[in-house]
């Protein structure tokens, strides 16, 4: 009796830490309330447009904010249609002014920003104050990219802001030439010279208005608090654990289309043409860092969607590539596609060994099995790149890998051995790689990649390091080799090309170092050109100037493999899919027939 | 008692001071700069120049008023770690992770702890048996054997397979159901070790000579156990226990990662992988002071439980 005296208070301090530690609970679901359960594989950052840089706080961004443009969902190829404007913009003769229109009756959700917390209308004055915000130096944004030398007078403005001394201290009235509201509906942009990608851009999460009511109440923790005018609105967020929205009362609202490409009729795609969205209430986001959980949280219908860990690949998918017998049982179904993505191993052109040496960077391109490498790596989830142009985009050309000469051939790349060695002058030093991880996977391609070499005669040396620390490297032009790779942020190849200008060298886009003034002047060219087949053609001419010059060993682009539960229906995979859930509809019988199910 | 805990404080100075330097060094010296990490993926040299300018990478690492060292002693002294990378603030995320983090870290603490001293004073008594012998070779594999597998078999089997507990953590479930499984993986998987010791330290209690003779005096086992054994046994167990409830506070790295429980140990290890030095640097800190309070804290409890000790 005494014993369990004494351990009584160590009994009640658990139970108080248990049921104190595990935060707030959950809103109460009401019954029929309809829920989208979704995983995520990283942490969201944050949740303000124009400080995000990662997928993961995009995508979950894009259901509360929205843009100008946004992408239809059905069609193929991707096509914008307006989202906050009323309509596509009017574009002036030379391409330099944009005019565009912006919906009325758009409401910001509710908070307490507002006065009386109630939502106020959107205006034209809210996208200038967001963009100028990007600007702002002060403001760190990871997206001045976008507009860096684009809008007249924008770069004055951020001049200007280097100039003050503190955030605080940036005059946001401060007029910018190139951005206009002539009144609340109508927005004008003057662009330096003509950019025909703006409107990809303009449905970019990062572009989407900002209430600068918001932001100045909330100040440095507006991260935490999105206010915008999309479907959902934030109720709760854990940060690290999970997030929950619900239906924004004040969306302007929306139906679901009614046309889309071909076979989407038959696939089912149609059948809710012309219904109101969203079709759900709530979307619950669940962070779920580690494959076991999350694949297992899948299988036990917790989650509605998920991709295809590694190791339980074979569990999912025959050789065939189609589903197994388990998952057909289980009425999972399966969608692959191309991701608009290229991966590579790239040299810096500024390093005096591989730079000046085209030979040894062939050599490389040829000894390394890129064939081997998807199977291994990625499940044969990829398809050999031999230039840096996916397959998804217009401007792809299939006669790349006839071009490239520099595919898998190891015989050739002894050849081109011999040859770097007269370059070089002697035997060739130890290369070095530097791989931005430090697990076994990539341990194991640092090994393949060295025995892949080491049988042509090329000695290697990888360096694992950690991400920033990689990123440092490359970034400081400090790295030999590198591995990345670049997944496309709208349907244009300029989107790729930009990667190799030569005035964006690091720390900027091109990481390569390269410059060939013929492709420099090639992407001055098109990059300022409308969609033609005389732009298709140039980008074309400028990717094969670049396979020519081997900066870099393009190993794949992606494809990936979606599994979805059968209780969700309208899921089309879409290459820049922001902002889909308000798509989605729930069967929520079979759902529940499904967790019934022993 | 009071001149030797002022002593003992003033011990932990150059102790703190050495814990700071050697993280300083760690990250900001032989790992390099993360501004083009914080700047994005295209950023241009002048917003990276501005970040290094916010966080005061562009300042001199020591041997200056305002070096970065400096600013470092003197933000972890006024406990300000300003904001992490991400923006938010550092002291926020801490405050957020404590609480998840010892709702499974103290159940998970007492249950190893009650657990394994009632089952090491039963396997003292028992010694030399095969019950003895069978609690051995247990405790050898369980120390084996990695703690990821005891987490990947629990997970896959107890949870999923067996469906006795939830897989990982949903806001609609009671507290005590997600953290149970964690609790149970993480109480199994210490007991090897943690009964080994106990064991020990009761063997070396029951082979005394006044164990004997209160045997000899016809004492109950139980009253020998429990009354004379387990208090003689007070100071290596309290030197276990109370320098391991520092630990508590920093959470359990994977147990949290694998089951959804937002606590501090997943912080440091999101801190870690994105060289957040400003989190990690919080949490050195915090650590290293609350290691050394209680390591004091230890060396009180010996005054309390043997008077044979005294503190001067």
């Amino acid at each position: 009796m005494d014993f369990v005296r004494k351990l009584a208070p160590i009994a009640l301090i658990t139970a108080l830490l248990i049921f104190a530690g595990c935060g707030r609970s959950p809103s109460k679901s009401e019954p029929n309330q309809i829920t989208i359960y979704n995983a995520l594989h990283a942490k969201i950052r944050g949740l303000d447009p124009g400080d995000i840089g990662d997928t993961t706080s995009a995508v979950v961004a894009s259901q509360i904010f929205e843009c100008l443009y946004q992408y239809h969902y059905l069609k193929r190829p991707y096509e914008l249609i307006p989202q906050l404007a009323e309509s596509m913009p009017q574009v002036s003769e030379d391409g330099l002014e944009y005019t565009i229109r912006i919906k009325r009756g758009v409401y910001f959700a509710d908070d307490a920003c507002f006065e009386g917390g109630k939502g106020r209308e959107l205006k034209s004055a809210d996208f200038i104050y967001a963009w100028k915000r990007i600007a702002d130096i002060k403001y760190l944004s990871k997206n001045w990219w976008i507009f860096d030398g684009r809008i007249v007078g924008l770069d004055e403005f951020r001049e200007y802001t280097k100039s003050c001394k503190k955030a605080e201290d940036v005059d946001y009235s401060r007029e910018v030439e190139g951005l206009q509201c002539p009144d609340d509906y109508t927005l004008v942009i003057k662009l330096k010279k003509p950019w025909p990608q703006i409107t990809y851009l303009l449905a970019h999460q990062p572009t989407a208005p900002m209430a600068r009511e918001a932001v100045e109440y909330y100040k440095k923790d507006i991260i935490n608090h999105p206010v915008g005018t999309g479907p959902f609105m934030l109720k709760i967020w854990h940060r690290g654990s999970y997030l929950e929205m619900v239906r924004n009362p004040n969306w302007r609202g929306e139906k679901y289309p009614t046309e889309g490409e071909k076979g989407d009729l038959e696939k089912g795609l149609l059948a809710d043409a012309g219904r109101d969205l969203p079709m759900t209430d709530k979307i619950n986001w669940m962070i779920i860092q580690e494959d076991q959980p999350r694949w297992l949280q899948f299988l036990r219908g917790k989650i509605d969607a998920s991709g295809i860990p590694k190791d339980n690949f074979g569990q999912a998918i025959d050789p065939q590539r189609k589903l197994t017998a388990e998952m057909r049982r289980r009425s999972v179904h399966l969608e692959i596609f191309r991701d608009p993505s290229t991966y590579w191993l790239g040299f810096n052109m500024e390093d005096p060994v591989v730079g000046g040496n085209k030979p040894l960077r062939q050599a490389i391109s040829c000894a390394i099995d890129r064939e081997k490498y998807i199977e291994l790596f990625t499940n044969n989830r990829g398809e050999a790149a031999y230039g840096f142009i996916p397959p998804l985009m217009k401007a792809y050309d299939p006669a790349i890998s006839e071009m490239a000469e520099t595919g898998y051939n190891p015989e050739k790349a002894k050849e081109f051995v011999k040859e770097a060695g007269k370059i070089y002058g002697g035997d060739l030093p130890v290369l070095k790689l530097s791989l931005p991880g430090t697990d076994t996977v990539f341990r194991q391609i640092g090994q393949f990649i060295r025995n892949n070499l080491e049988q042509v005669g090329i000695k290697l040396e990888v360096e694992y390091t950690d991400w920033p620390t990689f990123q440092d490297k490359v970034k400081s032009k400090s790295a030999q080799m590198f591995s990345l790779g670049w997944i496309a942020d709208y349907p244009d190849a300029e989107n790729f090309l930009q990667l190799f200008y030569s005035k964006n060298a690091s720390p900027g886009s091109n990481n390569f170092n390269y410059s060939n003034p013929e492709f420099d002047r090639i992407y001055e060219q098109a990059s300022v050109m409308q969609d033609s087949p005389e732009r298709t053609e140039l980008y074309r001419k400028a990717e094969r100037i670049v396979v020519k010059d081997c900066p870099a060993v393009f190993m794949l682009h992606g494809v990936a493999f979606v599994l979805y539960h059968d209780w969700i229906h309208n899921y089309k995979p879409h290459a820049f899919g922001y902002g889909l859930a308000k798509y989605r509809r729930i069967d929520q019988a079979k759902r529940a027939a499904y967790k019934g199910e022993k | 008692m009071t001149t030797y805990i002022i002593r003992r404080l003033l011990y932990t100075i150059p102790i703190i001071f050495g814990v700071l330097l050697v993280t300083f060094i760690l990250f900001n010296v032989v790992g390099g700069d993360v501004s083009a990490e914080i700047a994005g993926k295209a950023a241009s040299k002048e917003t990276i120049e501005e970040i290094r300018k916010e966080y005061g990478f562009d300042k001199p690492l020591f041997f200056s008023r305002d070096s970065q060292f400096i600013n470092h002693l003197k933000n972890a002294v006024t406990f300000n770690f300003g904001r992490a990378y991400d923006r938010e603030p550092v002291t926020s995320k801490i405050k957020r992770g404590i609480l998840p983090s010892l709702s499974l870290t103290v159940p998970m603490f007492f249950g190893l702890l009650i657990i394994s001293i009632s089952l090491s004073l039963v396997v003292a008594f028992v010694r030399g048996s095969n019950w003895d012998t069978t609690a051995v070779v247990i405790c050898v594999a369980g120390m084996s054997i990695p703690y990821l597998s005891f987490i990947l078999f629990g997970q896959y089997f107890l949870a999923y397979k067996w469906g006795l507990f939830p897989v990982f953590f949903s806001p609609d479930l009671s507290p005590v159901q997600y953290v149970a499984l964690p609790v149970i993986i993480g109480i199994v998987s210490g007991l090897g070790s943690n009964l080994r010791f106990y064991r020990t330290v009761m063997l070396d209690e029951m082979r005394s000579d006044y164990v004997r003779t209160a045997f000899a005096k016809g004492l109950a086992a139980r009253r020998v156990l429990f009354k004379h054994v387990l208090k003689n046994a007070m100071i290596p167990i309290i030197t276990r226990v109370v320098l391991a409830i520092p630990f508590l506070f920093l959470g359990s790295l994977l147990l949290e990662r694998f089951f959804g429980i937002p606590g501090l140990g997943y912080l440091m290890i999101e801190a870690i992988g994105s060289r957040d030095f400003r989190v990690i640097n919080a949490m050195t800190y915090i650590s290293a002071v609350l290691f050394v309070i209680f390591n004091l804290v230890t060396d009180i409890c010996y005054a309390l439980v043997d008077p044979r000790v005294s503190l001067e």
